[in-house]
């Protein structure tokens, strides 16, 4: 802990989106700095309620799931709420999605908090994760020095500490999860597929259980940063031997992931299912879908994943 | 060689021009209708944005007319949207059309316009020729926007609106023709004589309304933009100051003003749609325009993003807003019916004392100070003696000379200094920069 603070101001920090994103990295800087960080609940209906009220209903599920986690930091005694401002990759070649890098004005515009309230720091990406200018910018706003910032800085590397083959082996049929990462990591975004698909005696890897593919990954010739990371792991999965079949979570309304879902079924061998998830999900309709999907690879008679069902 | 691309409204008159130059050919794309419409629709995921679907049905029903070598302009800055990324796409959607092939044009800078048109037609491709390409295409797309906003200031301005219609159309095929600057140079010459003797109504303008919105939609003609300016026929001035042009001439230069006019709303962030949008409709609002119009398409990521902040600056500035979103369930009916009810508001807003006008939707929203400073000034005006007789006439003749006023903007375009600013009905006028 480097930070020199006496007041120890209150941080909100939303548990959607860029925690998600970014494995907890703003979080983590907070704490290193010696700030009081409230991080916001995991998502529950009254969440996604309280974000559902003032949004608009043309924007997509997430925003709406992150402007609930802002609402209810808003009612907590914090000092300060971290809505970063994604502006783009170092190589000015792939882009954040318009409404990610418009949250900060998006919650400012809706009033969900005092203006006041907002800490809006501007981060770049580059291949391993936010690059430090974000960071130092976050911290100059709380008073730390640049060098007291580049102390605390997170480690720049997305998660991947866990190999595919280090997976317990089971007679199920393992499926690869992909979609961006606050819709895969949040259970309740993403209506508990996980735990569901397991309950049907799946094995399921996510990005993390795979080779490490970095944050938005170049030679997919997409603008967007998300959807060529998603196209990265389609592929990644495709290839690999122990995956059986392809689940992609496709949140309502989101333009990059819609442009890429019908892409993503032809440049991909392996069965695919989109499940898209909105405010209206039922938990019968996706349970049927797991299951009629289950049942598909299990009978049937073209070789998947390097052997016969 | 003849290569197809989507239009923007007359955008593909542009890139046609570019190809001509290098000694290649477009194929004219159809019109924007239900027709088309329902291909894209057809072909395209339900979350691709309107504008997407359109582009893709126009490609589709090229592609089933035989045409196999697609050309489209994208600088893939970060100005670009989903178009940007179209080439593998493309290539995965219409993968069964047997030698499709798509090809990029632009590049952000003359090397990187190079090296896309070197990728396409060849090493042989020299700066020089890239340079007269560019230099036909930049000069075509700065007279269709000429035009375009000239033509429709005047269906609200000229009482003979069928002449106007005639001359944007002429306009259009003689800018298609022209094969060089010279020519578009006189091209604009002669669109400013025959412009300038059209006859003017004699009332000005009921309402001015500002517009701003995806630039797709801004730029097109043949459906949305076609019913919207029919307004201006009834007597409307309509007002936008983006479409395909501001994204072609896009630079950090010419961004950094509107930045910094919509610094209080929009965070720094690699996207132009907005910042054009939003600086826009602040100047609207600082010029005492009567009403704003957010147009965009359904899916619109950039459009959809800004519309809370839209309504934040409408909200602050106790101005009316009507956001249409067009989807796939579009018809222009509709459409009409909205257009017409908003006119209406704002006619009653404007010009009626009836108090009752203080309970319309649109003013909702209003402080109780605000709504009582606008209740008494619609006193005030209730108050004013009617005009009759010779007083009628007098004013009839000031109306005339306001009218041709209105005009003065385009006028000034084709002078080399901008005139200055002057006050009209108690607001300021904008005057645009020469643009030609």
């Amino acid at each position: 802990m480097v930070g020199t603070g006496s007041s120890r101001p209150r941080i909100g920090v939303p548990r959607s989106i860029l925690h998600y994103e970014f494995d907890g990295a703003i979080e983590r800087f907070l704490r290193r700095l010696g700030m009081d960080v409230v991080l916001s609940p995991p998502t529950n209906h009254g969440i996604f309620q309280a974000g559902k009220r003032v949004v608009i209903d043309e924007l997509c599920f997430p925003i709406k799931i992150f402007v609930g986690h802002v609402a209810h930091l808003a009612e907590q005694d914090v000092d300060r709420i971290v809505v970063p401002t994604v502006v783009g990759h170092t190589n000015n070649h792939v882009f954040p999605c318009h409404p990610r890098s418009r949250l900060a004005d998006i919650v400012r515009a809706l009033g969900v908090c005092d203006t006041e309230q907002l800490l809006a720091p501007a981060f770049r990406f580059d291949r391993d994760g936010l690059t430090a200018d974000g960071f130092r910018e976050l911290a100059r706003t709380l008073g730390f020095t640049d060098a007291e910032a580049d102390r605390a800085l997170p480690e720049r590397r997305v998660k991947l500490d866990r190999a595919l083959e280090a997976r317990q082996a089971g007679d199920g049929l393992t499926l690869a999860l992909i979609g961006h990462p606050y819709v895969v990591d949040d259970p309740w975004a993403n209506n508990q597929v996980i735990r569901r698909l397991e309950r049907l005696g799946c094995r399921v890897v996510t990005n993390l259980e795979t080779t490490p593919i970095g944050y938005a990954p170049e030679g997919t010739g997409l603008h967007f940063a998300l959807a060529a990371r998603t196209v990265t792991l389609a592929r990644t999965f495709d290839r690999e031997p122990e995956v059986d079949g392809i689940v992609f979570l496709l949140p309502f309304n989101c333009g990059p992931d819609g442009d890429i879902a019908r892409h993503l079924t032809q440049i991909t061998e392996k069965p695919m299912l989109t499940l898209v998830l909105d405010e209206l999900q039922s938990s019968a309709g996706m349970i049927t879908r797991l299951e009629a999907f289950i049942d598909l690879l299990s009978c049937s008679s073209i070789p998947v994943g390097g052997r016969a069902a | 060689m003849n290569h197809f691309t989507f239009s923007w409204g007359t955008n593909y008159i542009a890139v046609r021009g570019l190809l001509r130059t290098l000694g290649h050919d477009l194929a004219t794309p159809p019109r924007i209708g239900p027709a088309i419409a329902e291909r894209g629709i057809a072909c395209a995921h339900p979350f691709l944005c309107f504008s997407g679907k359109l582009v893709l049905g126009q490609l589709a029903a090229q592609l089933e007319d035989g045409e196999r070598r697609l050309a489209f302009m994208s600088s893939l800055g970060p100005e670009a949207c989903r178009c940007a990324d179209t080439s593998d796409y493309l290539r995965t959607l219409f993968s069964n059309h047997e030698g499709f092939s798509a090809h990029r044009l632009g590049g952000g800078s003359l090397t990187g316009a190079l090296a896309n048109l070197r990728s396409h037609f060849g090493p042989q491709i020299r700066k020089r020729q890239c340079f007269k390409a560019y230099a036909v295409f930049y000069g075509k797309v700065d007279l269709l926007y000429k035009v375009d906003k000239r033509c429709t200031r005047l269906r609200c301005l000229s009482s003979a609106p069928k002449q106007v219609r005639e001359l944007e159309r002429e306009a259009l095929e003689r800018i298609d023709r022209a094969p060089g600057p010279l020519a578009l140079w006189r091209v604009s010459r002669w669109f400013d004589r025959v412009a300038a003797r059209l006859p003017l109504r004699e009332e000005p303008p009921s309402l001015r309304i500002g517009i701003v919105g995806g630039e797709h939609i801004l730029s097109e003609l043949d459906s949305v933009m076609a019913v919207i300016k029919t307004a201006a026929e009834r007597g409307v001035l309509l007002d936008w100051r983006s479409g395909f042009r501001m994204l072609a001439r896009s630079t950090e230069k010419a961004l950094a003003p509107l930045k910094a006019t919509c610094r209080d709303y929009l965070h720094e962030a690699p996207s132009t749609s907005e910042i054009f949008s939003c600086a826009h409709a602040l100047d609207f609002v600082s010029e005492g325009y009567d009403g704003l119009l957010h147009i965009y398409a359904f899916g619109c990521m950039p459009q959809t993003a800004l519309k809370p902040v839209l309504q934040r600056i409408a909200s602050d500035a106790e101005m009316p807003l009507l956001s249409l979103a067009i989807g796939d369930r579009f018809a222009e009916e509709g459409l009409e019916g909205r257009l017409e009810a908003f006119i209406d508001l704002l006619d009653t807003r404007k010009n009626e004392g009836d108090p009752q006008c203080t309970n319309l939707p649109g003013l909702e929203s209003m402080s109780d100070r605000s709504r009582a400073r606008f209740s008494s000034s619609t006193r005030a005006r209730r108050s004013l003696p009617r005009r009759t007789g010779e007083r009628a006439a007098a004013s009839s003749t000031r109306s005339r000379k306001a009218s041709a006023r209105w005009l003065r903007p385009s006028e000034a375009a084709t002078s080399s200094a901008a005139r200055r600013p002057e006050a009209h009905g108690g607001s300021s006028v904008h005057w645009s920069a020469p643009m030609w």
